[in-house]
């Protein structure tokens, strides 16, 4: 799912061991956006922090919002299955995470890998 | 001999619609079909995960898929180039399978947590019954020892019973707290505690109990607490339901393996029978089974009838 975004991760130097898990983040984050909004769009670019450099990952969509976000970050514990997938998921394999959502408005989830 | 049917390598084999739709999809990203196929490996991994089939299983399916390609000749062209696609196939496939296994490590370690956190309000709970509570007890039998004082001495008499009371009170309090926690054990450590707990056990039922150790060195936290739980279980199991009259406790460190062995001469019990039936009071084995997985233990039980019980503790010991 994520052959062009991990070419950017390759080019900025990050392990392949850390590119498996940005791109692992990015399908999620794509099916995330096609199972609650059908559409939207994912952007990459490099960050530079005060003596690293990163990826920067962010997902956004029109869709219909999540009304509860501490719920949507919360493991499905209900289902052994489900444990760590999804928004949960995805914030384990990167170094930071950040989501805004308005109801009937839309998701941004903004994510970050540091190159170690 | 009546062997049994051999069972198959899995218990939950991967169902027959995945197995096919994996081969679909990685013939297809095999043939070029990019990203939407890769796409399909992503998708079938988050199903066989909800599912609850194994990483293995994943493998295996990846495995067949591979052979039956391979063995095409119309995927024929430069193996390597077929290989490192495939690899890219399977690694897409897998990787909801890194997701739960963060999510599984991170449900461990709040677990850890949480029994930490529990044995702190216990020893919090320990502290408030034994010193506050005594204290306040001290205070009254004072108390009463005035008022005693200013009574006509055909009166005292009537103070008497209250006073065996409060010095019953006092009994049972501190046994509760040092049932709770005692505080030996966090201030002199684990073999003092077993021992001052072995003592008492043998104390009240008549038990023989030597424990035999030449431990000395202070253990991390949680694994003296764990222990000394589970030591105190089974000297309960082993004076309430086996009829013994040796408990031996055993404790040795066996280079990174703290190793805990106690043995019993009682009637010992079907091993299967006890653990599949429901404690009725406290957790019992199955309360001890839990405590060990808590700090990555294991419990291996040796029970004949007749004989005697033994179990065997092993923990790991970071270094």
């Amino acid at each position: 799912m994520a052959a062009d975004e991990v070419r950017v991760a390759i080019k900025l130097g990050f392990s392949s061991g850390d590119i498996t898990l940005i791109a692992t983040a990015i399908s999620e984050l794509a099916r995330n956006i096609l199972s609650y909004a059908r559409q939207g769009e994912i952007l990459l670019r490099t960050v530079d922090g005060s003596n690293r450099t990163g990826i920067l990952i962010v997902a956004s969509d029109e869709g219909p919002g999540i009304s509860d976000i501490r719920q949507a970050l919360r493991d499905g514990f209900s289902t052994s299955g489900s444990l760590g997938m999804g928004l949960p998921g995805v914030r384990r394999l990167m170094d930071e995470f950040e989501i805004t959502s308005e109801p009937m408005h839309g998701t941004t989830v903004k994510v970050k890998k540091w190159k170690q | 001999m009546n062997e049994a049917v051999p069972e198959p390598m899995t218990q939950n084999p991967v169902e027959k619609g995945c197995e096919e739709r994996y081969f679909q999809a990685l013939r297809a990203y095999l043939e070029g079909a990019g990203e939407q196929a890769l796409g399909q490996a992503y998708e079938l991994g988050r199903t066989t995960v909800s599912e609850g089939k194994g990483i293995l299983e994943f493998v295996a399916m990846h495995h067949a898929a591979l052979q039956k390609l391979l063995s095409d000749h119309t995927t024929a062209g430069d193996a390597t180039q077929v290989l490192r696609h495939a690899e890219e196939f399977l690694v897409e496939g897998l990787s909801p399978y890194e997701m739960t296994h963060r999510g599984f490590s991170d449900a461990i370690a709040s677990l850890r947590h949480l029994n930490q956190t529990l044995e702190h309000e216990i020893q919090k709970i320990a502290h408030a019954v034994h010193d506050e509570a005594g204290q306040l007890l001290v205070a009254v039998h004072l108390a009463l020892a005035e008022v005693a004082r200013d009574l006509p001495s055909s009166m005292r008499g009537h103070l008497e019973p209250v006073t065996g009371l409060l010095d019953q009170l006092e009994k049972q309090l501190r046994r509760l707290s040092h049932e709770l926690r005692p505080t030996v054990l966090d201030d002199l450590g684990l073999v003092p505690a077993i021992r001052f707990l072995a003592d008492r056990v043998s104390k009240r039922t008549g038990l023989v109990i030597p424990v035999i150790t030449r431990l000395e060195d202070r253990l991390p936290r949680n694994i003296e607490t764990a222990v000394y739980r589970i030591v105190q279980e089974a000297l309960t199991n082993a004076a309430r339901h086996s009829g013994a009259r040796n408990v031996r406790i055993r404790l040795e460190r066996v280079g990174r393996v703290l190793r805990c062995a106690i043995a019993d001469d009682g009637a010992g019990f079907e091993t299967s029978a006890v653990l599949a039936s429901q404690p009725r009071k406290g957790l019992g084995l199955l309360g001890i089974q839990e405590r060990l997985s808590a700090v990555g233990g294991t419990l291996k039980i040796r029970s004949i009838l007749g004989k005697g019980t033994e179990l065997l503790i092993e923990l790991p010991l970071e270094e």
